[in-house]
């Protein structure tokens, strides 16, 4: 028996047939070929398939993929827009937020949600964020610094703005 | 972290010793990796395994008529379908005291007579889908008859304990010891003013790469050729061993890859039985067979680390200088031997028992034995972080128990500085000869950056206020750069371990570069390029690294033991001398001068004296269209090196740990941790500061988190992220690194390894200053074993 | 996994003895329970659903009667295959009487189990396993209960 099932992934609209019991992330990486977003696990624990599921960071195997019908979604591969890096992806390459870069799109996706939510995190906050995401590479280290160079950057140009308009 | 210019002060380096940006990110941050499992080949197949529940187990039974009528099911193999197949091979040989060869039972492909651990595989089954694999693998009925296991190595080694493999007595594979003779050490150790016991156990760890193992094989029957994609660290030594030693097929009908690969920390070295019998699947079925590992599967089949049950005493004359130092290690190798694990407690631990110091009389016993768990095999320092444990933890103690300062008992028994080029090498008790060293450094370096004198002011005040703060010091030393091959082939190892590196310079003067080392997240593709464009004065764009295919790199002994910038980096190097030979030649006739006369600098050929000079490129062209050309050389402009090291690399460093304990709840807060490390030359301070990062988290890991465990029916009890404590982002506080610079004497980058430094210094710097904490309180603590869970803190300062 | 406790129920030893004698009784009051059925004298097929922390299954097997004392007592051996692990367990149940219209139960033994139930479910084993016992035995007082109703 499958299910029909219509979605938008990273702008785009899909109307797939799916099994019921299809994961999310395989429908991401076996349907649409999304490899991006990886597994790491069997228990939720590891972050490494964290996706966004209308706007808020989801580990893409703890749902369904019937259960993202209608839904929008951006995954790793969305996240550069026109060919402009997102700013958490341009900091990972300066503070080298990553080895092997297997964990690394959970943690931009886990870290983007975060973003939204918290435009100044400190360290401490910045690590509690990713407590959902295990990196056996780095230290973790370089991806709190990352994270903090992206905060940085992402509040930057709206400063800039004001002191433009401060000066005219 | 300082920088450093790793080619000489001369000559001006544009990306040696600099922070470059890695060339790799773009696609791993823009979620366009490639690793194994995002690979589908067309008709492609997929795995799932019948694994044993039990630990030790007959298999009366396998019965697959249900399973096969599934849907779904392309074939189900079992052990009685390869039992003309051979097992997967060990790597090293190691012979036992009487100088007779270690025992070697066969590890099969799939078992049939009986099962040796949970998670030992006893069918395949083979479908269209990951998940209809999966139905019918649970479909499949397996009759056990459960028989006694044993689970601990110096148990299993006594008499009357269960057999692991029935023509292993007492489960020994071997007994070994190295250094000086038991009776001369015995003496030393009786004359000694104060000896320091300690008994503990170095726990086993699970690797835990973030990517689980993952392999891909298709059978061409038209060319007759195989390819195995595999999540490996050395795709050339994968093919080497299946196909020379398990399925008997030449290596030139088959192909293997590792494209990107998620983490390895050493668990991906090895030639699993599931490479093996997928590549022989795939031409049986005459389809693609892919298997990706779950993670619970991960965590019952990659190889383990550690494992070790340890008795140890140092023994020390009135001045506290280290007379004798005695060692005696029961190792646990799990049920099979893996690729490695026979070398990893002998030739990777036993020497390295010299540590930092002047030792004379050394003497380290080794039992290895089989038990009913998953295999040990290397894992991040691979021996050596078990070695500096001993060590490390024994130097603390024994200044804790004869009073005086950790510190000043290290510096006492230093050995002194020796650059290993107007001084000679250090020769070791235990076999190696240390290149070069400066370890009063590193110490005097991590004590200003601690501040000690007010730290010990600051840890007295603690106590004065009930609190528990300590410090404790790892001052470590490696042997990596693995290795010169007669060196480990008289050890017993059963292949070279040399590097291969191909630099081909295309007719426009780009680079391609073919290496035999395996970048699994070191950034090979930048720190190579770095040395690369820097010698032959192009542009790091004009450079592209190529590894991890046997069909395009021609050999490869891959990546572990800290060795691809040492090994494969200079094999590079090597390349590019040739063809700046070459280029010479060219130049020379061109320039109408001798070769002799033709300097290459700054990517430019010049007569010297002169300012006569054509560009690099110019040269590559010409080499590619000969027209006014040497009569007496072959066009082309493409080299290929094999470099053997000369011996080892020794990097070295300090280790600083601050912890506070909690007297109430005994948990246990890292403040500060501090890493002196001299890792030789360096080409990308960036990318070594990272790798230290990742170690020292992984040491640090070992500590106060990590630890399989096992029940008394061989049931691994946390094989999930759920259960087993990986260290998380909240776990760690900044390290504070810093490097010294002791260049290696005896390869071109002067470059020594800096992969596996983290995890071998770190572990005991936590574990002292734990104790140190404790000892501040007045809780006389001996040992805790590892990890430092506050259960086990607060239970120690019970007593 | 160690499994022992006491449970003091209100029935003499005989009536407790007919109940644990009788399929449809223990059917009811064994938690989980979907299906059993008479193989033998002393002997049962079953199939239990049980969820044990993040690992549940269907647990196909086989129940024994061995060491059997009319009303005192006999040893429980289950043994139990499942897609997510194996259980098997040997466990000695006593009945004590302590006055005339109450009598104690007391149980000892040792579960072992395989798979995911011990890499996984290991960890909360002991305190699942408390729920079940803590549910037969209220099953088991609820079922008297209404037997006394209707008796």
């Amino acid at each position: 028996m499958s299910i029909k099932i219509t979605l938008t992934v990273n702008g785009v609209k899909h109307t797939n047939k799916v099994e019921p019991r299809m994961l999310l992330v395989h429908y991401l990486r076996d349907v649409l070929k999304l490899t991006g977003t990886h597994v790491g696990c069997d228990t939720s624990g590891c972050g490494a398939c964290t996706i966004h599921v209308n706007g808020k960071a989801t580990k893409s195997c703890t749902m369904l993929a019937v259960q993202a019908d209608k839904a929008k979604i951006i995954t790793i591969e969305g996240m550069a827009t026109h060919h402009e890096l997102h700013p958490l992806q341009e900091a990972f390459n300066q503070c080298h937020g990553l080895q092997c870069g297997f964990c690394t799109p959970g943690m931009i996706m886990t870290a983007a949600d975060f973003l939204t939510r918290n435009k100044k995190p400190n360290e401490k906050e910045i690590r509690e964020a990713l407590e959902g995401n295990l990196c056996r590479c780095t230290g973790y280290e370089n991806i709190v610094k990352s994270i903090q160079y992206a905060a940085d950057k992402m509040s930057a140009p709206k400063a800039r703005k004001t002191k433009k308009e401060a000066t005219v | 972290m300082s920088t450093n210019n790793g080619n000489g002060a001369d000559a001006p380096n544009r990306f040696i010793g600099k922070s470059v940006k890695r060339v790799e990110d773009k696609r791993f941050t823009t979620g366009h990796g490639r690793y194994t499992d995002d690979i589908v080949l067309p008709h492609q197949t997929y795995a799932a395994f019948v694994r044993s529940q039990y630990a030790h187990a007959k298999i009366v039974s396998v019965n697959i008529t249900t399973a096969k009528a599934m849907p779904g099911v392309v074939a189900i193999y079992t052990g009685a379908h390869v039992a003309e197949v051979n097992g997967v091979p060990c790597g090293w040989q190691v012979n036992f005291k009487n100088g007779t060869p270690m025992k070697e039972p066969k590890h099969p492909l799939l078992v049939t007579d009986k099962a040796r651990h949970v998670g030992d595989a006893i069918a395949i089954v083979i479908a269209r889908s990951k998940e209809e694999a999966e139905d019918a693998a649970q479909a499949v009925e397996v009759k056990y008859e459960e028989l006694p296991c044993e689970i601990d190595a110096f148990k299993a080694a006594q008499p009357g304990a269960p057999l692991v493999h029935d023509d292993v007595p007492n489960n020994i594979c071997y007994d070994w010891a190295l250094g000086n003779p038991i009776d001369e050490v015995n003496a030393a150790m009786n004359s000694a003013s104060h000896v320091t016991t300690l008994e503990f156990v170095n726990q086993r760890l699970i690797p835990n790469a973030i990517e689980p193992r993952c392999y891909n094989a298709s059978y061409d029957r038209i060319h007759d050729h195989y390819t195995l994609y595999t999540s490996s660290q050395n795709p050339h030594v994968i093919r080497l061993l299946m196909c020379a030693f398990v399925l008997g097929i030449p290596e030139h009908k088959v192909r293997v890859v590792s494209p990107d690969v998620g983490g390895g920390f050493g668990s991906k070295i090895f030639h699993y039985t599931e490479e093996a019998l997928l590549t022989w699947c795939s031409k049986h079925i005459g389809r693609p067979v892919k298997w990706t590992a779950e993670r619970s599967e991960s965590f019952l089949t990659d190889a383990h680390g550690r494992d070790h049950i340890t008795k140890a005493e140092m023994g020390f004359d009135n001045d506290g200088k280290i007379v004798a130092l005695r060692v005696k290690t029961y190792a646990n190798l799990g049920a099979y031997l893996s690729t490695f694990g026979s070398c990893v407690p002998s030739y990777l631990h036993g020497t390295l028992m010299q540590g930092l110091y002047t030792t004379p009389k050394i003497n380290i016993d080794v039992t290895a034995v089989f038990t009913h768990t998953t295999a040990v095999d290397a894992y991040r320092g691979a021996g050596r972080p078990e070695a500096t444990y001993v060590l490390e933890r024994l130097m603390d103690l024994a200044a804790h128990e004869m009073k005086v300062d950790p510190v000043e008992l290290r510096f006492k028994n230093f050995i002194p500085p020796f650059d290993g080029v107007t001084q000679p090498g250090y020769q070791t008790q235990v076999a190696l000869q240390y290149d070069s060293g400066n370890y009063h450094g590193v110490l005097e370096k991590g004590l200003q950056m601690l501040g000690y004198d007010d730290f010990r002011k600051a840890q007295k005040e603690a106590a004065h206020n009930g609190k528990l703060l300590g410090v404790g010091f790892s001052t470590y030393i490696e042997a990596c750069g693995i290795a010169p091959s007669s060196v480990v082939g008289s050890l017993g190892a059963r292949a070279g371990l040399f590097e291969f590196g191909q630099v081909r310079v295309q007719p426009t003067g780009k680079v391609t570069v073919f290496t035999g080392s395996h970048s699994h997240g070191q950034g090979h593709e930048t720190t190579f390029a770095q040395v690369v464009a820097d010698k032959l004065g192009i542009s790091m764009d004009d450079v592209h690294i190529v590894h991890g295919d046997t069909g395009k790199i021609g050999f490869g002994m891959g990546t572990y033991g800290s060795r691809s910038l040492a090994v494969g980096g200079t094999a590079i190097v090597k390349s590019i001398e040739k063809i700046i030979e070459k280029g010479k030649k060219i130049a020379a006739h061109l320039l109408e001068a001798s070769a002799d006369d033709i300097d290459f600098a700054n990517g430019n050929f010049t007569v010297k004296g002169t300012d006569k000079s054509i560009p690099f490129a110019n040269i590559a062209l010409t080499a590619y269209v000969p027209h006014k050309y040497p009569d007496d050389l072959e066009p082309g402009l493409d080299f290929s090196s094999f470099y053997d090291p000369a011996n080892f690399t020794y990097p070295f460093g300090c280790h600083i740990a601050v912890v506070e304990v909690d007297k109430e709840t005994g948990k246990v807060t890292l403040k500060r941790f501090i890493a002196v490390d001299d890792v030789g030359n360096i080409i990308n301070p960036m990318i070594v500061e990272g790798q230290i990062h990742g170690g020292v988290a992984q040491g640090i890991g070992q500590a106060l988190f990590e630890g399989a465990e096992y029940d008394n029916n061989g049931q691994l009890t946390n094989a999930s992220y759920m259960d087993y404590c990986m260290p998380r982002a909240d776990d760690f506080p900044m390290y504070e690194t810093a490097t010294q610079i002791t260049p290696c004497p005896h390869n071109p980058l002067g470059v020594k390894g800096a992969g596996e430094a983290g995890a071998i210094g770190s572990t005991p710097a936590v574990v002292n200053a734990v104790l140190d904490a404790l000892w501040s309180g007045g809780h006389e603590v001996k040992d805790i074993r590892m990890p430092l869970t506050s259960e086990r803190v607060w239970r120690a300062m019970q007593n | 996994m160690e499994l022992t406790g006491r449970h003091k129920v209100n029935a003499t030893p005989s009536t407790l003895w007919n109940m644990l004698m009788d399929t449809d009784t223990l059917s009811k009051i064994v938690p989980g329970i979907s299906k059993l059925e008479k193989t033998g004298d002393n002997s049962y097929k079953s199939i239990l659903e049980i969820k044990i922390g993040p690992v549940g299954g269907s647990f196909k097997g086989d129940l024994q009667m061995e060491n059997i004392e009319e009303q005192k007592g006999f040893t429980l051996k289950v043994q139990q295959n499942s897609s997510v692990g194996n259980a098997n367990a040997a466990i000695k149940i006593e009945l004590i009487p302590v006055t005339i219209e109450e009598t104690e139960v007391a149980f000892d033994g040792e579960v072992k189990v395989t798979g995911l139930l011990a890499s996984m479910g290991q960890r909360i084993l002991g305190s699942a396993a408390n729920v079940i016992t803590k549910q037969f035995f209220t099953n088991l007082d609820h079922e008297l209960a209404k037997q006394q109703a209707t008796s």
